[in-house]
C-alpha cells in the first residue's frame, strides 16, 4: 500500500514536469535604492500575448527583451522562453510585482505575485580588481571654498586640490570644463609649478597638488553656484600582474573626475548705517587727498591726488570725484593701480591723479571728499573724509579784471598791474545806519511833493486874477492906497484914537514924519510956511495943501481945546486922505 | 514831563549805543589785523544785532570769513555790502576773490534787444533816486507853466511852453522808471545756497528727481516759497527748480 502510494506520487510529479511552466524569477528579493532588479519571466513552451504586469514603484530601465533557448539533450527537446525586464526602484518600501500572464496553448498561465523589498542605498560591491574602479577610489579632485557664506564684494578662494593615493600614479591631465564663475568677479592665481604634498585624505594616506587658485569676489547676493572643474586624467593603476622582475604591472586608465558642485550664500550688506556715497567697497581701506604744491603761481599745473589703499575689492569701486571751484581749470583725472592679488584678495592701492591749473589769484578751496567702506572686520561701515585742503595762488591775474578785458591784447599793452589786484584789507572808518530801510518812493512826503505842484498852478492862476480884478478897481484902488499910507504912518494915532492928548501928539509925529520921509528934509524945522512952499515945489496942489496945514494947527489946538472923539475921527480920515492925495501929487 | 524825559533819554540811549558800536567795530578791526578772524566776525555781528549796519561792516565781515575759508558767508555778506553802496569797485574785487572759491559755475544767459537797453537805463539809479528825479522835475515844470500861462511875450510864452511839455513828460518817464525800479526791487530776492552741497528737486518733496546739484557759495533767486520748507529758485542761466529752505540763506530780509 505504501509503495503504491509511492509510485502514485513519482507518477504525478513525473507528468507534473512535462507540464507547461510559467513563472516570474527575481535576481534579488531585497535590494538598495539605488540597485537595479532583473525580473524574468520564464516559460517552458513557446507562448503568445505576454502580459507584463504593471510596475508601479519602478521604473523601467531596460527590457523587455526576450530569450528563446531550446536544447536537445538526450534525445529530450527542452525549451524556453524568457521576458526580462531590468527595474529600479522609485522609492523605499516593500513592492509587490503583479501577475502577468501568457496564453500557450489555449490557455492563459499566470506567475505567482513576487514581493520585494527596498532598502537605503547601499554601497555597490565593486569588483576591486577593475581598474576603473581602482582610479575611482584613488583619485579624488576636491574644490575648497573658504568661506560659504561671504558678505557681497567679499572675497573668497576656491582651491582645487586633486588628491592620488600613493599606489597610483598620474600620467597627464587636462582640463574639460573651465568654470565661469558667472556672478563673481574672478582672478586667478597663476600657480608656477605643481608641488606635491603629502597628506591624508579620510584617514588614508594621499598626496594632493593645488592644481588651481582663484579668488572671487561674489557680485550678487542670495544663492551663488560655483561651476564644477572636469578634469580627464590618465592614471596608472596597478594591476595584478607582475612582470618579470616580480614589479607590479601598471595599467593606464583614463578617467573623468570632477569637483562637486559648491552653492555659496552670499549675504547683502547690511542696509543699517549704510552711507549715502557708499559705492561698494568692502574690506579695510585708507584714504587720502593730497596735493603735491599749496602755494603756486597762477598758470602754473598743480597735482591733486585721491588715492585708497589697502585691503578688499579694490578694483570693483570708483574712486569718489573731487569737486573743485569752477574757476580752475581741471583735466580728466590719471588712473592709477598697483594691485597685487594673493589668496586673501587684493592688496594695494588705486588712486587719480587730478591736474589743476588756476588762471586766477587768489584762494582755492579743495573741498573733504569722503569715503566709505564696509570694514569685514567690524561688520560696520566706516567713512573717511579727507581735510579740506587750500591752495593759494600768488600771483597772476584777479579773475574779475579778466571778464572786463577779455582779450589779452589790452592786458599786454598795460603792463602795469593796478593795485586792484590784491585782496582788499578791511575798511577803518565807517558810518552806521539803521537796518530798517526808509524808501523815499511811495512815502507820504513823496506824494505830497508829487501833488503840490499841481495844486499850486491852480491857485498861483486864481491868486493872479484877484490881484488882476483890484488892479483894475481904481477908485477901490485909491482907498486902498490911502489905507496903506495911513496904516504906515498913522498906525499910532488910531491905535490912541479917543484919548486926545495922545492921539493928537502921535498925529502931528506921524505928519511930520510923513513929510521927512517924502520930502527927504533931515531938519526939524516944521514951520508951517515952509512945509507949504516944500509942497508947493513939488507941485501939490493949493487945496492939498490947506488941508495938511490945517491939520497941523488943529492938531497944536487940541492940546488946549476940548475935541469931541467924533472930531478926533474926523481928524484921522481928513489925514489919511490928504496924505493919500498929497502922496499921489508928489509921485507925479 | 514824562515825554520829555523818555526823549532825552531815548537819544542818551542811541548816542552811547552809536558810541557802542564805533568801539566794537573798531575792535573788530584789531581782532582782523592780528588774525583773530572769529574775534572779529563777533564784534562785527554784534554791532549788527544791535539794528544798524552799513556797507564797510558787512565788508570787512565778507573778508573776515574769508579768510576762515567760508565760502558762502563771505559771499553772503559782500553782497550785503553792494547793495548799500553798488558801484565800490573794493567790493567787487574781494567778492571776486570769493567766488573763485565756489564750485558751480553757471552760464549767465545775456538779455538780448530793447529790453536789455530799457534795464540798463532803469538799473542807473535806484527808484529813491528816481522818485526824487520826477519830483524835481514835476516842479521845474510848474514853474515854467506859471511861466507860460502869465508871461505875455510870444517868444517867452512858447519856450516856456515847450520846456515846460518836455519836463512833463521827462516827470512822467522818471515816475514811470521808479515803478518799474520798485517792482524789480521787489522781485529781486537774491539767496546764497549755504549749505555745502544740495540737491535741487523737480518737485517740492524729497521723493522727486534731482534736477541739478548746488553747491555752498552760489547766488540764486528766490521765486516763491511753499510750506515754509522748499523753496523755488532760478539760476542766472534760468534753471529753475525747488530747494531745501534752510540750504539758503536770502540777502533781503523781507
Amino acid at each position: 500500500m505504501k509503495l503504491k502510494l509511492l509510485l502514485i506520487t513519482f507518477l504525478i510529479t513525473c507528468f507534473a514536469s512535462a507540464q507547461v511552466t510559467f513563472e516570474a524569477k527575481v535576481s534579488k528579493k531585497k535590494l538598495g535604492i539605488n540597485e537595479r532588479l532583473r525580473i524574468d519571466f520564464v516559460m517552458n513552451k513557446d507562448g503568445d500575448n505576454f502580459n507584463p504586469p504593471s510596475f508601479e514603484n519602478f521604473t523601467i530601465v531596460g527590457g523587455p527583451s526576450q530569450t528563446i533557448s531550446t536544447q536537445w539533450l538526450n534525445g529530450v527537446k527542452k525549451s524556453s522562453k524568457t521576458y526580462t525586464y531590468f527595474l529600479a526602484p522609485k522609492k523605499r518600501g516593500t513592492f509587490t510585482i503583479g501577475q502577468s500572464t501568457i496564453e500557450i496553448e489555449g490557455e492563459i498561465y499566470k506567475t505567482l505575485p513576487v514581493n520585494i523589498a527596498v532598502t537605503a542605498a547601499i554601497d555597490k560591491p565593486k569588483d576591486p580588481n577593475d581598474p576603473n574602479y581602482i582610479a575611482s577610489q584613488n583619485i579624488h579632485l576636491v574644490a575648497e571654498v573658504s568661506k560659504t557664506n561671504p558678505y557681497l564684494n567679499e572675497a573668497i578662494t576656491v582651491v582645487y586640490k586633486l588628491y592620488v593615493s600613493p599606489n597610483t600614479g598620474i600620467r597627464t591631465w587636462r582640463e574639460l570644463d573651465n568654470p565661469r564663475y558667472a556672478d563673481f568677479w574672478s582672478q586667478n592665481i597663476n600657480i608656477k609649478e605643481l608641488k606635491q604634498v603629502n597628506t591624508t585624505y579620510k584617514g588614508e594616506d594621499y598626496r594632493y597638488v593645488i592644481l588651481r587658485k582663484t579668488v572671487l569676489y561674489p557680485q550678487k547676493t542670495g544663492k551663488l553656484n560655483i561651476e564644477p572643474l572636469t578634469l580627464d586624467i590618465e592614471v596608472q593603476v596597478p594591476t595584478n600582474r607582475r612582470d618579470i622582475f616580480g614589479s607590479r604591472l601598471m595599467k593606464m586608465v583614463s578617467r573623468t573626475v570632477a569637483a562637486g558642485n559648491r552653492t555659496i550664500n552670499v549675504k547683502p550688506l547690511p542696509e543699517v548705517g549704510k552711507p549715502l556715497d557708499f559705492s561698494g567697497a568692502v574690506g579695510s581701506f585708507d584714504f587720502e587727498v593730497s596735493t603735491n604744491k599749496s602755494q603756486l603761481k597762477a598758470t602754473e599745473a598743480l597735482q591733486a591726488t585721491i588715492k585708497v589703499s589697502g585691503k578688499g575689492n579694490l578694483k570693483l569701486f570708483e574712486i569718489p570725484k573731487l569737486t573743485l571751484p569752477s574757476s580752475l581749470e581741471v583735466y580728466e583725472p590719471e588712473h592709477s593701480e598697483k594691485i597685487s592679488t594673493s589668496l586673501a584678495g587684493m592688496q594695494g592701492q588705486i588712486s587719480d591723479t587730478y591736474t589743476i591749473v588756476p588762471s586766477y589769484q587768489g584762494n582755492y578751496p579743495i573741498p573733504s571728499v569722503s569715503f566709505s567702506y564696509f570694514d569685514l572686520n567690524t561688520k560696520k561701515y566706516k567713512t573717511i573724509t579727507s581735510d579740506e585742503l587750500v591752495v593759494n595762488v600768488n600771483e597772476g591775474p584777479l579773475n574779475n579784471e579778466a571778464d572786463t578785458e577779455n582779450s589779452t591784447s589790452t592786458l599786454n599793452k598795460e603792463p602795469i598791474v593796478q593795485s586792484g589786484g590784491q585782496f582788499m584789507s578791511f575798511k577803518t572808518k565807517t558810518n552806521f545806519i539803521s537796518k530798517e530801510p526808509s524808501y523815499f518812493f511811495k512815502s507820504k512826503l513823496f506824494w505830497t511833493l508829487l501833488l503840490v505842484p499841481f495844486l499850486v498852478i491852480p491857485l498861483a492862476i486864481f491868486l493872479r486874477h484877484k490881484k488882476e480884478e483890484r488892479d483894475s478897481d481904481v477908485v477901490g484902488n485909491k482907498i486902498r492906497a490911502a489905507n496903506k499910507l495911513a496904516k504906515k504912518y498913522l498906525s499910532e494915532a488910531k491905535k490912541t484914537l479917543g484919548s486926545k492928548e495922545a492921539f493928537y501928539n502921535a498925529m502931528e509925529r506921524a505928519l511930520h514924519n510923513y513929510l521927512k520921509s517924502k520930502l527927504h528934509i533931515e531938519t526939524s524945522d516944521f514951520s508951517k510956511d515952509k512945509i507949504e512952499e516944500l509942497l508947493t515945489q513939488k507941485s501939490v496942489s493949493a487945496d492939498a495943501i490947506t488941508e495938511f496945514i490945517d491939520l497941523l494947527k488943529s492938531c497944536e489946538l487940541a492940546r488946549y481945546t476940548p475935541f469931541s472923539n467924533v472930531e478926533m475921527q474926523q481928524d484921522y480920515s481928513k489925514a489919511a486922505r490928504v496924505i493919500s492925495v498929497i502922496d499921489k501929487q508928489i509921485k507925479r | 514831563m514824562l515825554r520829555k524825559t523818555t526823549y532825552i533819554l531815548t537819544i542818551l540811549l542811541s548816542i552811547s549805543l552809536s558810541a557802542q558800536n564805533d568801539v566794537l567795530f573798531d575792535a573788530g578791526n584789531k581782532s582782523y589785523n592780528e588774525g583773530n578772524y572769529q574775534d572779529a566776525i563777533e564784534s562785527y555781528e554784534t554791532i549788527l544785532a544791535s539794528g544798524v549796519h552799513s556797507s564797510e561792516l558787512y565788508f570787512n565781515l565778507g573778508n573776515s570769513y574769508y579768510k576762515l575759508n567760508r565760502i558762502a558767508p563771505s559771499i553772503y555778506y559782500y553782497e550785503k555790502a553792494l547793495q548799500l553802496s553798488p558801484k565800490n569797485k573794493d567790493i567787487k574785487n574781494n567778492l571776486a576773490f570769493a567766488q573763485n572759491m565756489t564750485i558751480d559755475d553757471i552760464e549767465i544767459v545775456p538779455d538780448i534787444g530793447i529790453s536789455r537797453i530799457g534795464k540798463n537805463i532803469i538799473n542807473i539809479f535806484n527808484f529813491d533816486t528816481w522818485a526824487m528825479f520826477s519830483i524835481g522835475l514835476i516842479m521845474v515844470f510848474a514853474i515854467l507853466f506859471l511861466g507860460y500861462y502869465f508871461s505875455s511875450a510870444t517868444t517867452k510864452k512858447r519856450f516856456a511852453f515847450v520846456v515846460s511839455s518836455t519836463t512833463i513828460i521827462l516827470a512822467i518817464v522818471c515816475l514811470f522808471f521808479a515803478y518799474q525800479k520798485y517792482q524789480f526791487a521787489q522781485k529781486d530776492k537774491p539767496a546764497i545756497v549755504f549749505a555745502k552741497e544740495t540737491d535741487v528737486k523737480t518737485d517740492p518733496n524729497i521723493r522727486s528727481e534731482v534736477a541739478f546739484t548746488l553747491h555752498e557759495g552760489t547766488k540764486v533767486q528766490v521765486l516763491e516759497a511753499y510750506d515754509e520748507n522748499w523753496t523755488k529758485i532760478k539760476l542766472v542761466d534760468g534753471k529753475t527748480g525747488w530747494i531745501p529752505s534752510e540750504d539758503i540763506k536770502l540777502l533781503n530780509n523781507i
